[in-house]
């Protein structure tokens, strides 16, 4: 049983909101996808099965899709928008994500007027009010103007731009905002009995998800600069990154900061017959191996450690320093965390069953683990319009004649 | 409706949140709690503060432990009670607090709460509704259990950071800040008011464990499908792809640099339509009609000359005023913005007041900042400044529970509080 058991959310959001509906999903809410009849644009975003595109193989849409249902719809015309509506009256969330002067097929406010009990949230890149209110849109335009791609960049690369980092971001951060906020008004209408209208600005929600930049210029209007691999700063600070001998990378940033800790790191760097300058006495002082203050004693540290980790090989380094209670990682791709047994012991990667392709799909899979309420990984992602009769049919009654009328004129799919 | 209708109260007013977390984690988490009008109390001890309390900027000078504006910002909406879990009566208050408690959230590693006497079970026994948190590195079960993370370790170790960067750089740019401090923050927020639902409902409690390494797999789902299913590992193809998009196929799509120094703009065109909008924006109709650019494809291919040829025209342009220019026509365009262009230079943010003026006893008046999840009928709230260490002694101890005042003496003086 999930949380969100017997919740039902009519999700007719474009990718914006696809983690969204995803995290609703996972938590046990039956989503329904309202998609366009010629299916939602997510279909046509890459990777694709085999290299072919193809509205039933992209990777994109199974991965934000898994658990959801699919009804193909036009909400945008007559026939469709009103059935919609009968849709709406037994859901307990809508979401959406149109913004408000693009010619939205329902006003949401108006919709959570119409449905007392009905929880509407809308997502939309700047939401419902403003003067940027309708503005043009993509994932990298609003990282850009929202904040993060602000602080992430190089410092050692002239010329090089704020650099926006990939996998659609800004979605989600906005979407843990939307799965929060919905769970939140849900749970006040388990008492109060009433729904109610929320508006997420995706580009609020990226103002917040910028850390130490947001106090900076709050409280002292300073920005801070950019650096590569590690945080953007007041001043420039020493480099994180490290080459490994098998050319890889580690990040040093969690350096011990007790003195048994140090001297254990210290340890496991001179056993192998490196690290001589790290002995100097004026190590065992915390504060002279603090990270960001341009210390002579950090910048002996470092060389000394760059040069060990120029010698060794990643898998060694990490497991090794880890054990000396340094949190140093390796920089891994998507693809090698899979290769990583912890991962496999508590169970995060899952397998799917892609039935009509006679396949099962290992996907990343819950964020976190709820001991009561497990996470739902439920079925492969829907193929386009694939309940839509179950749905329009089986619950609204149409007659599989008027089904096949609606699917005719384009307005079913 | 007025003010004193229960029916306006935030939503999660009347939840009780013990706040055992600290750096950036798990007070995201619980900040989010607090503007959405759950009282959370942030257990402290004054032998292992949070460093955030020691965290710069300072507006009103260093006068620790009160005056980090970055604990400030974190912890907006929270109360501060000062215990010492070591102590035995210090545990006891602790496991009484839990009583009057609904949820417990730490980002500890992985075995402090068990060792003081709080495991999961040990906090079921006072409070078997009780809905417990522990967002740490790797989670509470595994091989590596014991391993421990910052943000940027764990955004390394997720594949986030190499997923991010130029294609020709010797090393990925990652995020410039603690990202997945803020997304297993908000992670944990999701869970937290979901299984509050499912309590509300069924009287039961859980325990959610969150390792801030699978919130940021959790994010990596077209790359890391790729793989399973395509076989293709992530660097064979050339990524990281810079500010170019691999998916969804899109060009131009890229940072272009705009009058003064450091200034860029993102322009993206993400149909022919834009495109074509584009070339007559930009006075240079004939790039329509430019083999190399006149379809998609031919853009993808010819994306170093595309972007040369849109770079030499922003370039020495206000960057400002060409977004407004592209915007007018409808051509996805946007500056980069710093955080200091959020506060001062945002016409959006200011005609939806997402800064407002607060009091802080050491710190004065200062800005916070918005509120992202806006409801209609029972808003959130950013009434209350950072706590000052230990402000809620009294009220914890003497109101919730109900100890005498030579109680609490007496507690304090043999070191259980403090």
């Amino acid at each position: 049983m999930g949380a969100l058991d017997g919740i039902r959310v009519l999700d007719c959001s474009d990718p914006k909101g696809h983690f969204a509906g995803k995290l609703l999903a996972g938590l046990g809410a039956d989503v329904i996808k309202i998609e366009p009849p010629q299916g939602d644009i997510g279909r046509s975003y890459g990777p694709f099965l085999d290299d072919q595109p193809g509205p039933e193989r992209s990777l994109y849409w199974w991965h934000y899709s898994a658990g959801k249902r699919s009804v193909g719809l036009d909400i945008d015309s007559a026939d469709g928008i009103e059935l919609f509506l009968q849709l709406a009256a037994n859901a307990d969330v809508v979401l959406e994500t149109c913004q408000p002067g693009r010619g939205r097929p329902f006003d949401p406010f108006a919709l959570a007027e119409h449905f007392p009990e009905l929880v509407v949230l809308s997502l939309t890149p700047f939401g419902q009010t403003g003067p940027w209110r309708d503005y043009a849109w993509s994932d990298a335009v609003g990282l850009a103007l929202g904040g993060p791609m602000g602080s992430c960049g190089y410092d050692n690369i002239p010329g090089a731009p704020p650099i926006r980092p990939t996998e659609h971001h800004a979605g989600h951060i906005a979407g843990y905002f939307a799965a929060t906020g919905l769970c939140a008004a849900l749970y006040e209408r388990q008492q109060s009995g009433l729904g109610q209208h929320i508006d997420i600005a995706m580009h609020e929600c990226m103002g917040f998800t910028i850390e130490s930049s947001a106090p900076w210029a709050l409280y002292e209007q300073h920005p801070l600069i950019r650096q590569a691999g590690r945080h953007a700063g007041p001043q420039p600070t020493e480099p994180w990154q490290y080459p490994t001998a098998d050319g890889r990378l580690i990040n040093i940033f969690g350096m011990p900061r007790s003195e048994a800790g140090w001297l254990a790191l210290v340890d496991f760097i001179q056993e192998r017959g490196m690290g001589g300058n790290l002995s100097d006495p004026e190590l065992l002082d915390g504060r002279k191996r603090q990270l960001g203050l341009q210390q002579p004693t950090v910048a002996m540290m470092l060389a000394d450690i760059a040069e060990f980790i120029g010698a060794h090989e990643a898998e060694e380094i990490y497991a090794g320093a880890q054990a000396a209670s340094a949190a140093w990682s390796i920089i891994r791709t998507p693809d090698e965390c899979l290769d990583d047994e912890h991962w496999h012991a508590r169970g995060f990667f899952v397998d799917i069953e892609h039935e009509e392709r006679n396949r099962t799909v290992t996907f990343p899979g819950a964020p976190y683990i709820l001991s009561r309420t497990p996470w739902t990984h439920g079925r492969r992602a829907p193929l386009l319009g694939e309940h839509t009769a179950e749905l329009l049919c089986g619950e609204l009654g149409l007659s599989h004649d008027e089904l096949g009328s609606l699917v005719a004129a384009g307005v079913a799919q | 409706m007025t003010d004193s209708d229960p029916n306006t109260r935030p939503p999660l007013d009347g939840v009780r949140v013990i706040d055992f977390t600290w750096i950036v984690a798990g007070p995201t988490c619980t900040r989010l709690l607090g503007d959405l009008g759950a009282e959370v109390i942030r257990v402290e001890n004054e032998q292992t503060l949070d460093s955030i309390r020691f965290g710069r900027p300072h507006p009103n000078g260093f006068q620790p432990p009160d005056s980090s504006g970055m604990f400030n910002w974190l912890d907006r909406n929270k109360r501060s009670v000062t215990i010492n879990a070591r102590h035995p009566d210090g545990l006891d208050l602790i496991k009484q607090l839990i009583r009057v408690s609904d949820v417990l959230v730490e980002n500890y590693s992985s075995r402090i709460l068990e060792n003081w006497g709080l495991s999961y079970e040990e906090q079921c026994a006072e409070n078997p509704e009780i809905i417990y948190v522990s967002l740490s590195g790797f989670g509470h079960s595994g091989p590596q259990r014991d391993y421990s993370t910052w943000g940027p370790t764990a955004q390394a170790l997720s594949g986030l950071t190499s997923m991010s960067g130029l294609p020709e750089a010797s090393e990925p740019a990652g995020w410039g800040y603690s990202y997945l401090d803020h997304m297993a923050g908000f992670t944990a927020a999701a869970a937290i008011t979901a299984a509050l639902k499912h309590r509300r409902a069924t009287r039961q409690g859980q325990w959610i464990d969150l390792s801030q390494v699978e919130t940021g797999m959790a994010l990596t789902g077209s790359a890391t499908l790729d793989f399973t299913v395509n076989g293709r590992r992530y660097r064979e193809t050339g990524n990281p792809p810079g500010n170019r998009s691999v998916w969804p196929q899109a060009a131009p799509h890229n940072t272009y640099p705009t009058a003064g120094d450091d200034n860029w703009i993102m322009i993206t065109c993400t149909s022919d339509a834009e495109w074509e909008v584009f070339c007559e924006v930009s006075d240079h109709p004939h790039w329509r009609s430019d083999a190399r650019f006149a379809t998609l494809p031919a853009r993808l291919r010819h994306q170093d000359e595309l972007d040369e040829n849109i770079g030499s025209w922003t370039a020495g342009q206000d960057g400002r005023a060409l977004m407004q220019r592209l915007q007018a026509a409808d051509v996805p365009a946007g500056f980069v913005q710093n955080g200091v262009d959020l506060v001062l230079n945002d016409p959006q943010m200011n005609a939806r007041e997402w800064t407002a003026t607060r009091d802080h006893p050491v710190i004065g008046a200062h800005l916070t900042d918005g509120l992202q999840i806006r409801l209609s009928r029972t808003p959130a709230h950013r009434d209350r400044p950072g706590p000052v260490l230990g402000e809620a002694n009294q009220y914890v101890f003497g109101e919730l529970l109900g100890l005498s005042d030579r109680q609490i003496d007496e507690l304090h003086a043999n070191g259980a509080m403090g």
